[in-house]
Parts: C-alpha cells; structure tokens; sequence
C-alpha cells in the first residue's frame, strides 16, 4: 500500500525508533540546508589590468595555477599559471608592456640550480628568462597590438621546473608572484 | 585485580577517557559531511511508501552492504530531523565512542588484572591513527557502532564466565544479533568468545563455539544476497602470500601510522624502526605472559588477527580504518606491557615508557594530521554546498556550473550528487575544472557533470546557465567574467538527453526531458561533436514500449552526417548497441546524427507519438 508523502512521517513515528527518518518527505527542502550568501557579479569589480596577489575580489583573473594568498601578500604558483587581464585603451593601437613581479625563493634554487620561465599572449610566445639566483625579479615585456585583440587578455606563464610536492603539502611549487600587470605603452 | 578505590577516583578514571578522545578528536567532533555521506543522506528522498522503507533499511547496497542501524537508520534519520546540520550527528557518533570506551577499559582490567593497563588501552585506541576516520567521517560510523556491540557482547561473554549468570549469556546473544545490523564484521564475534575461551575459560569453549552458527548463516545469507565481486579493488585473494602481505600491512598500520606517514619530516629508516621495536616489544611481552600462564596475552594477539581477518582477502582495498577495531587488541597487550614494565626494574620501565614513547610519537601526530585533512575537507564541502543552495535560491531557473572545482571538491562533495539534497536536478563543471580533475574510473566519471564548451557558451549567452567560482569560502559568480574570456568552443561526445543545457543540440521533434530521459517520435536528429580519432564508436541507450515490440522486434537506422551507420533490431523493451562511425567523421568539429524508428506508439488520452526513448548517446 503506497502510503501519502503527509502522513507518512506521523505513522512512522509511532511505529519506529527511526521515525522522523521518514519525516522529510514532509518537510520543506530549504529547511534541510543552511543557506551561505554568495558574492553576485554586480558585487565584483570589472575585470583589472593589474592584478595584485593580495587582492581576493581580482581572483577570478587567476585563470589557473595561483595558490592562496600567504601572508596577506603573495601566492606560490604551480609550474605552469595563467591569468586574465584587461587590455589597456591603447593597446589594440600601439601594444602594451607585461610586467610580472615574481620572487625566486632560495629553496628552489638549491633545489633546482636553475628555472626558465616562458610566457605566451594568446597563444603567442614571448622570450622566455632564465634565472639562477634567487631574489625578487620583474619580468618585464613588450607585447605587440596584434597579439591585443579583444577586451581582455589571457597570459599562460610556464617554468620548466617546479618543486614537486613534499612532506605534508601537496602543491607543486613554482615561484613566488606578487603582482602582474598589462600597462600602456 | 586493582581499581581506583575513592568516587572521585573511579569518576576520574571513567571520565577521563571521553575527555581525552574529545580533546584529541576536537576536529572530528566539529567535522561536516562528505563524499558517501551525501549519498547516505539522499535515501530519504526516494521514500514514500513502506515498501521503499522497508528496502531502504535492508536491502544490500554499495558493495552489497546491509548495515540498517549504522547507515541508513542513522542518515535517515538524523536527516529527517536535523538535515545537513552536522552537529547532532557528531554527538552520536562521539556517544558510541564514549559509550565503546567503558567496555575497552572493563575489558582491558578483566584481561591484564589491572585497572591502570585498562585505562591506558583506551588512550592508546584513541592516539591511534586508524581512529580519525571514524570519528571523523559519518560514513564510517558503522565502525563506531560495531565498536560498541563488539566490545559490549564480549564484557556481557565475561560477566557471565565470571557470574555463570544466564542473564548475562542472554543479553550478549542479544547484542551479538543486533550487531549485524552495524557492520557485517560481528561476524567475527564466535571466533573472538571462542578464542579468549580456548585461552582462559576452556570449559566454554562449546559454548562459545555455539554462536558460530549465527555467523554462518549471515555469511551465507550475505552471500546469497551480495554475490562477492570478481573483479576491481573489491575482488577477493585468498593466495596465502596475499593474506599475509595484507596483515603484514595493517600491522604495521596498527603499531605504527597508517600509510606509514610520519610527521616532522622523519626518515623513513627511523619509522621502520620504530615499529619494529614496538613489534618486538609486544612479541617479547606476550611471550613472556604465555610463559608465566597468562593466556590473556595470547587472546589480545588473536583479538587482532580475527578482527582484521575479514578485510584480508581485500588486497586491493587496504583503507586506513579497517585497523580500527582489530588495534584495540594490541592496545589492551600494549597497555598491559607498560604497566608491568612501570612495576619493575628501572631499565624494564625505561624500556616500556620507550616503547610507549615510540608508538605515541608515530601514531598521534598522523591521527591529528588525519582529523585536520578530514576537518578541513569537510568545511570545504560545507562552504561549497551551503553556497550552493544560495546560488539555487537566488537563481531558481538557471543551472549552476561551477569552475575552480579541483579533485577534492569533487571526489568527496560533487560526485555523490548533492545537489539532489538541494532540490537541483543538475550540477556542472566547467572544461577547465574537469581538465585538472584526477581520474578515477572505477568509482566515478567525471564526465557525467561536465558541460562542454559549447553547449556552454550558448547557454550563457542566453541566460541559461550561470558560473560560479569555487575556489574561495564563499561561491563568486563569474558569469560575465567567463563569458568574456576565451573558451573551446567544443561540442560534446557524449549527450545526456535529460541533461537541459544540451536542448540546442537537439532537433525541435524531441519531446521534454522525463526525469532521465527524451521520447523522439520516429525520426529526430542529435548535434555532436565529430569523434577526435578513428577507431570510435556511437553508442545508444534507449528504450521503446512493450506496445511497439507487441507486433515484433522494432528497428532502428542511425545516420551520421548523411552516412548510414546501419541498422538494428531491438526486441525488449530496453537497449543498448553501438555504430562503428566512418574514418571520414574524424575531426569534424560537430556532426548530426540523424535517428529513424520503424514503428510509433500512440498512448491513449496523449497526443504523442511515441518512437524511441533515449538516456545517453556517447562517443567513444
């Protein structure tokens, strides 16, 4: 005998220990659930140029590869990290300049002797650097109006060489990023 | 035997093992729910008669399974009155904890003839590493339970060696049969009565043996209900070398951490070594009790090998918390060791605090380091799932997808379909999540939730679906943002027809989505992505109704871009077959697969005509 959803969790109760286990066909769903606020885009800035590590709203930017922010000012990378940035107003017409400040931390060098960071603009390869000490670089370059097309652009930075994951953490680690910014030429 | 003698004393001792196991499990007391939990909660929603009750409880599920008290009366319950508020659920799975506690330490001073080795079994048990998970994770409540009616049953076996009160007798055959609606390993509880009798109590070795019977039954009974699995990591070896590499395992997961991680970057050396002098200290020590005729000693090893024996043919399977249980005989033997060697010489003491030293200094901070990973998982999930319902209650009509999932988020939060807790039929995942996600074939596809690039991109463009950010505590949408970045612009090769984000891609002669899946009527075409290599195949779920087979076998031809991919003759109600697709599809950014049905039904009182039913069509 099918019994109806509304009168179900009152006949189980009386029959069964585990009575109220049937009590949420009755129930509302929404009563189930605490429900978190979420962050609405009318909420989030429109999309940066310059993309500071430190600021949380500009992180749906960081495409893929940036860990969480440390020490309320940078974020390690993986061996290979994207991020999206707005183009600035001239750059359709005479290019931009990439700035991608970075540290190289000491362990990586002892590590790994040496790391080679590439990047690409849409696709399009810029020459890559190769850094053997460690200590705060910029990686500074010219990117040309042609490679600038749209609103926004996607950089893909690659290292030839990261830290594997150790002990406890689990993260592959690559450098150390502070900011990364699209200026005008 | 001795035992603490003011009421202060004996609070004290009773007490203060539930303080401790609170204090080293404080991130397992405040844990959420994850992966299996969900599923577990889900049951609810699908009952609606007793007959649904009734199968809900009892009938085998997830790996043949039955396990009423410790998992579905548990989840249903505890969802039915408190939802997803984990809190209440964490009580009771601590009380049984607790409740655990008494027997262990009763149990450890009836064995070791003292009151202190009791006490410290149960701080051994609960520094364990095997412990975490348990405590941690709903879904392991099970051993919890079975915990409690193991340890309960055997001190009930003892008080009725040491009263021959027949109460007593009756009371543990009782908890001995409710047992197995825990967790089928109480299957072991004869074996355990029937060991610690040959050892100690000989003249109720028969009687012991007397409950074997009940286990027999139940393995058979199980067995004829969830037939063991040939193959994957649930498949059985009963080789000799494959058992004794499997104890040999979670021995040294028992004395030592489990998946031998040691913390503060130990070397590897220094661990085996460890554990090879806590193995030694305890051989050495129950060797020593057998000698003096202390047979007890013995039945603490057997405890562990009996306890541990069900899960041995598992080879493939070793799960850190299977040791749970079958540990807490080498913490009574473990106790029982310190406390004699506290009671000698001082080299005796100093090797028995070393030994203790060696097993805490592995153990406890692999325990904490489990309970956190768990903690944190679990807040993860909350943060996703508890976002999520506000996503679905501000934007009701839309689908959600979300992007930043990484492995975790969907091993232990998305596979297991929580959105169905939350009224959503759908949950996706961008190409860009599902493109870091490890692949673990043999307990999910993450293709089931993936929303290619180009069914996405229509659906965002009209407003169909929204994209949410995961990657922090709180759910960021990023709709605009995602649309405004570059995407593939992929089309799927594999179309679930109940999936509402891939409507597009169907012809307009498809009727709605029917919970999990589309009627056509006899003809209807399906856009697709063209297969990316040769060698590939279309395969067709479907189904047609007993009224089109009344007049024989119905056929089905299939068409790909204009080249017939053959024929087929369905002759039951459902089917499954599969085109070999040309070398010429190769490459092709998308294709229209064109379907033909030979014979329509038309249902009374609808004005459809029904050909085929499809689920998933898929690519590979």
């Amino acid at each position: 005998m099918r019994l109806s959803i509304s009168i179900l969790p009152r006949r189980l109760t009386v029959v069964l220990v585990l009575a109220a286990a049937l009590a949420s066909p009755g129930c509302k769903r929404d009563q189930k659930v605490q429900v978190q606020p979420t962050v609405e885009e009318e909420d989030v800035p429109r999309l940066a140029s310059a993309v500071p590590m430190n600021n949380a709203k500009l992180e749906p930017q960081l495409v893929s590869g940036f860990y969480s922010i440390e020490n309320g000012s940078w974020r390690w990378t993986a061996k290979q990290f994207s991020v999206l940035l707005r183009s600035p107003a001239t750059a359709a017409q005479r290019g931009a300049v990439l700035s991608f400040e970075f540290s190289v931390p000491d362990p990586v060098i002892r590590k790994l002797h040496a790391v080679t960071l590439k990047a690409s603009v849409e696709g399009k390869p810029l020459t890559p650097e190769t850094y053997t000490k460690s200590g705060p670089y910029t990686f500074k370059r010219d990117i040309p109006a042609s490679s600038i097309a749209g609103e926004s652009v996607r950089i893909d930075f690659a290292l030839d060489k990261a830290m594997p994951p150790a002990g406890g953490d689990r993260r592959e680690l690559g450098v150390v990023a502070s900011s990364v910014a699209l200026s005008p030429k | 035997m001795s035992r603490p003698r003011s009421p202060v004393g004996a609070a004290a001792y009773w007490l203060s093992p539930p303080l401790v196991c609170l204090a080293l499990h404080w991130h397992d007391f405040h844990a959420w729910f994850r992966a299996d939990d969900f599923a577990w909660l889900g049951l609810t929603n699908g009952i609606s008669s007793w007959r649904a009750l009734f199968s809900a409880l009892f009938l085998p599920l997830a790996e043949g399974t039955i396990r009423p008290w410790s998992e579905r009366a548990f989840f249903m319950a505890g969802y039915s009155l408190f939802g997803l508020d984990a809190l209440p659920y964490r009580i009771v799975i601590f009380a049984t904890q607790f409740a655990s506690l008494i027997p262990m330490a009763w149990i450890g001073r009836r064995l070791t003839g003292s009151a202190a080795a009791g006490w410290l079994a149960t701080l051994f048990w609960m520094a364990n590493s095997s412990t975490s998970i348990p405590l941690g994770w709903a879904s392991a409540y099970n051993q919890v339970q079975c915990g409690l009616f193991l340890l309960a049953a055997f001190a009930l076996f003892l008080r009725y060696l040491e009263t021959g009160r027949r109460g007593y007798w009756i009371a543990q055959w009782v908890v001995f049969v409710l047992g197995f609606g825990a967790l089928e390993l109480m299957i072991v509880y004869p074996a355990v009565a029937a060991a610690y009798a040959l050892l100690c109590a000989p003249r109720y070795f028969r009687r012991a043996l007397a409950m074997a019977p009940v286990s027999v039954a139940y393995f058979l009974i199980h067995r004829w209900a969830a037939p063991p699995i040939a193959s994957g990591d649930y498949a059985m070896h009963f080789s000799p070398a494959s058992l004794l590499g499997t104890l040999f395992q979670y021995w040294t997961w028992s004395v030592g951490p489990v998946y031998l991680r040691l913390s503060y970057g130990t070397p590897a050396w220094l661990l085996e070594a460890l554990i090879a002098l806590v193995s030694i200290a305890l051989a050495a020590f129950a060797v020593n009790r057998w000698r003096a005729g202390h047979r007890a000693a013995a039945f603490c090893l057997a405890w562990f090998v009996l306890v541990i024996a069900p899960v041995l043919p598992l080879r493939d399977h070793v799960t850190e918390y299977y040791p749970y249980l079958p540990v807490v005989g080498l913490c009574w033997l473990g106790s029982w060791a310190v406390v004699n060697a506290w009671r000698g010489k001082l080299a005796l003491k100093s090797a028995g605090c070393a030994a203790a030293a060696a097993y805490l200094f592995m153990v406890a901070p692999q325990m904490r380091a489990s309970s956190g990973w768990n903690y944190r998982l679990t807040v993860r999930a909350r943060n996703l799932v508890e976002g999520l319902a506000g996503a679905h209650q501000l934007h009701p009509g839309q689908q959600l997808v979300l992007d930043g999932v990484d492995s975790d988020l969907f091993w232990h939060v998305i596979r297991d379909h929580v959105s169905y807790l939350l009224g959503m039929q759908h949950l996706y995942i961008t190409p860009e999540s599902a493109a870091h996600i490890e692949v673990h074939r043999d307990i999910g596809d993450v293709g089931e939730f993936l929303v290619s690039g180009g069914v996405l991109a229509e659906n965002l463009a009209d407003g169909g679906a929204l994209v949410y950010d995961v990657r922090n505590p709180r759910l960021r949408n990023i709709t605009m943002l995602y649309a405004s970045q570059p995407h593939s612009r992929d089309l799927p090769l594999r179309i679930d027809l109940s999936d509402p984000l891939i409507a597009k891609l169907l012809s307009p002669d498809w009727y709605p989505i029917e919970v999990d899946h589309r009627w056509m009527p006899a003809r209807a075409s399906v856009t697709m992505s063209g297969p990316p290599k040769s060698g590939m195949a279309l395969y067709l779920n479907g189904s047609v109704t007993s009224q089109q087979l009344a007049a024989g076998p119905v056929t089905l031809k299939v068409a790909v871009e204009g080249v017939d991919l053959g024929i087929v003759s369905i002759g039951a109600n459902d089917f499954e077959c599969r085109f070999s697709l040309p070398d010429s599809l190769v490459g092709k950014p998308q294709v229209i697969v064109d379907l033909s049905v030979s014979r329509i039904y038309h249902p009374p009182g609808d004005c459809r005509e029904l050909g085929t039913s499809f689920g998933l069509m898929a690519i590979r």
